[in-house]
C-alpha cells in the first residue's frame, strides 16, 4: 500500500459553468487533467487572452526585479523570510488592484534612470578627455586659427620632445607644454600657415595626435571660459544628474510598499495562465464540455460533492484504471518514512506492477549514513541545526522533507558515532562497542554482513513481487534458489558441514532449471547454468559495502588529525589557544561537510546500484495535479 | 634515520602527491566548467560548488593515508620508530593503492562532474543524478583507501 490508489475521473457539464468548474478544480488541486481524446468532441483552442496575460506577467516580473533592490538584505533574514499569503477563495479580489499605474510609474523610473546613467557616462568620458588639458590658460573660444597662423592642441610621445624642440628653434613653429604625462606630453602648438602642408607632414612623422574640442564642449564654454571652467561645469552637471538619480531611487523606494500586491497579482495571473492552458485539454460540443483526469481514490468523493454543490448542470464519474492505462504514481508512506521518498523520487517512481521501495530502503539508508559518518558530535550538530531550521524558517514541501531527512540522519550518526566513533575526534571508550581504528577487521565484517543482508532482502522482495505478478515458477525456484544458495553457501564455506553444502546445491539447481525463460530444455539448462554465474555479481555487490568501513575510518582519522593539529598549535606561545580554537572549529566543520557529503552520496549509491537493481523497476510518471501556481506567494 | 624509514616516508609522500594531483586536475576541470556556466547563470553557485568539490576527496584520502603513515612511524605524537628496509618497502607499497587509484579516479571524476555541471545548468532539479554518477567513479578511490588502511594497519613496527 505504499503507492496510493488512483482513479480516473470524468466530468461532463454545461458550457456556461466551464470556467467556474475549472477554478474550483484548480483551487482544490486534486486532479491531474488529461487530454480528452474523444473523437466526437472538438478540442478547445486556448489562444484567447494568453498573449495579453503573458505581456502583463512579463511587466510584473520585471517590476518585481526592480523593486527587489530594496528587499531586506542578509542571509539570515532571507532564510527566515516568510512568503506573503493569500486566501485561495478570495484571490480574484487582487485583480481590482490598479497595478497599471504602479507599473507605469516603475517603468518610467527605470527608463529615466537608464537615461541618466548613460548621460553621466557620456559626461565622464568628456571629463576624462578634457582633464589633461586643464593647464591651458586660454579661453576655449579664442583657439581659432588666424590669417597667418594655425593653432593646435594635441599630444606627442615623450621621446619626440627633443626633436620638436630642435624644430621649434629652426622653423616658424612654437609650442608650450600644458601637461606632462608618463609617456606622452600635451602641447599647445602654433605654426605659420604658409607652410601648413610641410608642418603637418613633420608633425605626423613625430607621431603628433591632434585633439579637438567637441561641439558639445564648445557650447558649454562662455566667451572667456578656460578649460578649467568647462571642467567645473561638466562636474557640476554630473553632480546634478547624480542628485536626480538619488531622487529617482527615493521615488522607487516609495513604490516598494506595492511589492506585496504585485507579487500576489503576479501569482494569481500565473495561475490564470495555467487555467487557460489547461482548458485546452477539454473536449466540447456546442452546449456541453467534457474533461477527464486522474485523482487519488480517497479524494474522489470529496471532489464529487464539492463540484455538485456548486452547480446542478454537472455529472462526475470515477472508475478504476483500465489495464492498458498508465496512471500517475503517488507515493504514500507513514510520517517517519516520508522524508526517504526524496531518494525514491530521485531514482524514479515505480512503474505499474512494481511497488514503492521507500520503506524497505529507509532503515538501511538510515543505518549506512550513520556508519559512514560515525561521529556523535557531528550527528548532534546536524540534527540540532535541522530541527532549528524547521522550527524557525518554517520551510514547506521538498525542503521540509529534506531537513527532516537530515534530522533523522543526524540522530543515526549521533547514535552510531557514540558506539563506534567519537565526539569531535575524542573517543568516549565507555560507550564504545567497537573501535574501528584498533580493529578494522570487525568493522569490515559488520559492513559486509549488512551488505549481505540488504542484497538478500532485495532478492526476497523480488521474489514476493514476482509471486504477486503471477510468475510463480520463476520466482519460487530461481529467486528462491538464490535466497537459499547465498546464506547456505556462506555457512558451508565457514563450517564445511555437508548439510549446508547439500542445501546450497538444492538452491543452485533451482536456479539452473528455472533461471532461464527458454522452452527448449537444452537452452534452458545452459541458460540456467549461465545465470548461476550471476553469483559473481552478488559477490561484487556485497564487497561494495566495504566502503562503509573506509568512509567511517576517514571521518575518525580526519577528526583525529584536526585534534592533533590543535595540540601542536597550543604549543605556540601567546596566540596558541586562539589558533587552536580556529583550527578546531574550521577543521571539524570541514570534516563534517565532506563526511556528510560522502556518507550521503555513497549510502545513496548503495541503495540505487546494489539494492534497487535487485527488485525495483522505475519508470512511473509523477502525479502533477492541476492547481494554483505560485512563485512569490503562498495560497492558503 | 634508516633506509626503511626513508622508504616509508616516500610512500606517504606519494599518497599525498598523487592523490592531490588527481584531485587538483579533477576539481580544476569541474571548476572551469562551472565558472563558464555561471557566467550565464550566477544563481546556482551552491549546486555547482557541490559538483566541483566532489573530486576533491581523492586528495583528502591521500592526505589521510600519509597521516596514518606518519602515525605509524611516530612522526606525529610518538617516539620515532626505526623500520627495517623490508618494513619500509611494505609501507611504501601499502600506499600505492590510494595513490594511483586517487590519481586516475580524481581526473575522471572531474570529467564526470564537469559534464554534470552542464547537465544541472539545463535541468536544475536533477542535481543529485550527476552526483551519483560521480560517486560511481569515486568508488575506486574509496576501495584504494580501504586497502591502504587495512595494509598499514597490518604492518606492525
Amino acid at each position: 500500500m505504499a503507492i496510493a490508489e488512483v482513479q480516473k475521473v470524468q466530468i461532463l457539464a454545461h458550457d456556461g459553468v466551464k470556467m467556474e468548474i475549472l477554478s474550483t478544480l484548480q483551487e482544490e488541486g486534486l486532479v491531474q487533467l488529461e487530454r480528452a481524446n474523444v473523437e466526437e468532441l472538438d478540442l478547445e483552442s486556448s489562444s484567447r487572452e494568453v498573449s495579453h496575460l503573458e505581456h502583463q506577467l512579463y511587466r510584473l516580473s520585471s517590476a518585481l526585479v526592480y523593486l527587489s533592490r530594496w528587499e531586506e538584505k542578509g542571509f539570515v533574514k532571507k532564510l527566515f523570510a516568510q512568503k506573503p499569503q493569500i486566501d485561495r477563495q478570495k484571490r480574484e479580489e487582487i485583480l481590482d488592484f490598479d497595478s497599471l499605474a504602479v507599473l507605469d510609474k516603475i517603468e518610467k523610473l527605470e527608463a529615466e534612470k537608464n537615461e541618466l546613467l548613460s548621460e553621466i557616462k557620456f559626461l565622464e568620458k568628456e571629463e576624462e578627455f578634457i582633464n589633461p588639458l586643464e593647464g591651458l590658460e586660454l579661453p576655449l573660444r579664442s583657439l581659432k586659427p588666424t590669417d597667418s597662423t594655425e593653432i593646435l592642441l594635441g599630444f606627442l610621445p615623450v621621446s619626440q620632445e627633443e626633436a620638436l624642440k630642435d624644430l621649434a628653434e629652426k622653423e616658424a613653429i612654437w609650442f608650450e607644454v600644458i601637461n606632462r604625462g608618463k609617456r606622452i606630453i600635451y602641447l599647445f602648438l602654433v605654426y605659420a600657415k604658409r607652410e601648413k602642408d610641410r608642418f603637418e607632414q613633420i608633425l605626423k612623422d613625430l607621431n603628433f595626435v591632434h585633439l579637438y574640442f567637441t561641439e558639445n564642449m564648445l557650447s558649454k564654454a562662455d566667451e572667456n571660459d578656460k578649460v578649467k571652467d568647462v571642467m567645473e561645469k561638466i562636474q557640476a552637471e554630473i553632480q546634478e544628474k547624480e542628485r536626480r538619480l538619488e531622487k529617482l531611487e527615493k521615488e522607487g523606494q516609495d513604490l516598494f510598499v506595492h511589492r506585496e500586491k504585485l507579487m500576489l497579482l503576479h501569482d494569481v495571473l500565473l495561475s490564470e495562465r495555467v487555467k487557460i492552458f489547461s482548458s485546452g485539454l477539454l473536449g466540447e460540443t456546442e452546449r456541453v464540455f467534457y474533461m477527464e483526469g486522474w485523482i487519488r481514490s480517497s479524494d474522489a468523493e470529496k471532489l464529487k460533492s464539492k463540484l455538485k454543490s456548486s452547480t446542478d448542470a454537472i455529472e462526475v464519474y470515477s472508475r478504476n484504471p483500465l489495464p492498458e492505462e498508465e496512471p500517475p504514481v503517488i507515493l504514500e508512506n507513514p510520517k517517519s518514512g516520508k522524508p526517504f521518498e526524496l531518494l525514491t523520487k530521485l531514482y524514479g517512481l515505480p512503474q505499474r506492477g512494481s511497488f514503492d521501495p521507500t520503506l524497505p530502503m529507509a532503515p538501511f539508508f538510515f543505518l549506512f549514513v550513520g556508519l559512514c559518518v560515525s561521529e556523535a558530535g557531528y550527528g548532534l550538530l546536524v540534527a540540532l541545526l535541522s530541527l532549528l531550521l524547521i522550527k524557525f524558517a518554517k520551510p514547506k514541501g521538498g525542503l521540509l522533507q529534506f531537513l527532516k531527512l537530515f534530522t533523522l540522519l543526524g540522530i543515526s550518526t549521533a547514535v552510531l558515532g557514540a558506539l563506534i566513533g567519537g565526539w569531535f575526534g575524542f573517543p568516549l571508550r565507555s560507550l564504545m562497542v567497537l573501535d574501528p581504528l584498533q580493529d578494522p577487521l570487525s568493522f569490515l565484517i559488520l559492513a559486509l554482513v549488512l551488505g549481505f543482508a540488504q542484497v538478500w532482502f532485495g532478492t526476497l522482495l523480488n521474489m514476493i513481487n514476482g509471486i504477486k505478478n503471477k510468475l510463480y515458477f520463476e520466482s519460487i525456484f530461481a529467486q528462491g534458489g538464490w535466497l537459499l544458495l547465498l546464506p547456505t553457501l556462506v555457512i558451508y564455506l565457514q563450517t564445511k558441514q555437508s548439510i549446508w553444502g547439500i542445501l546450497s546445491l538444492a538452491g543452485a539447481s533451482g536456479i539452473v532449471f528455472f533461471g532461464s525463460p527458454s522452452r527448449n530444455p537444452f537452452a534452458r539448462f545452459f541458460g540456467g547454468l549461465y545465470s548461476l554465474y550471476g553469483i559473481s555479481r552478488y559477490l561484487a555487490d556485497v564487497l561494495s559495502y566495504s566502503r562503509l568501513l573506509a568512509l567511517g575510518l576517514a571521518t575518525s582519522v580526519i577528526a583525529m588529525v584536526v585534534n592533533t593539529l590543535c595540540q601542536t598549535a597550543l604549543g605556540i606561545p601567546w596566540v596558541g589557544w586562539l589558533l587552536a580554537a580556529l583550527i578546531f572549529i574550521g577543521g571539524h566543520l570541514f570534516n563534517l561537510g565532506i563526511s556528510f557529503l560522502g556518507g550521503f552520496v555513497h549510502s545513496m549509491r548503495l541503495q540505487f546500484v546494489e539494492f534497487f537493481s535487485k527488485f525495483f523497476k522505475s519508470g512511473g510518471k509523477p502525479f502533477s495535479p492541476f492547481e494554483l501556481e505560485s512563485k512569490f506567494v503562498e495560497f492558503i | 634515520m634508516t633506509l626503511g624509514f626513508t622508504l616509508a616516508v616516500f610512500g606517504g609522500a606519494l599518497a599525498v602527491v598523487l592523490g592531490g594531483i588527481g584531485s587538483a586536475i579533477g576539481v580544476g576541470l569541474a571548476g572551469q566548467a562551472s565558472s563558464g556556466v555561471m557566467s550565464e547563470d550566477p544563481e546556482k553557485f551552491g549546486s555547482y560548488l557541490l559538483l566541483v568539490a566532489l573530486p576533491g576527496t581523492q586528495g583528502i584520502y591521500g592526505f589521510l593515508s600519509a597521516f596514518l603513515v606518519m602515525l605509524t612511524l611516530g612522526l606525529v605524537g610518538g617516539p620515532l620508530k626505526s623500520p627495517t628496509i623490508y618494513q619500509g618497502w611494505q609501507i611504501l607499497i601499502a600506499c600505492l593503492p590510494v595513490a594511483f587509484a586517487g590519481l586516475v579516479s580524481g581526473i575522471h571524476q572531474g570529467k564526470v562532474c564537469a559534464s554534470g555541471v552542464y547537465m544541472v545548468a539545463k535541468q536544475p532539479k536533477d542535481l543529485m543524478k550527476p552526483v551519483i554518477m560521480a560517486a560511481l567513479v569515486e568508488t575506486y578511490a574509496v576501495l584504494g583507501l580501504l586497502i591502504t588502511i587495512l595494509m598499514l594497519n597490518g604492518i606492525n613496527l
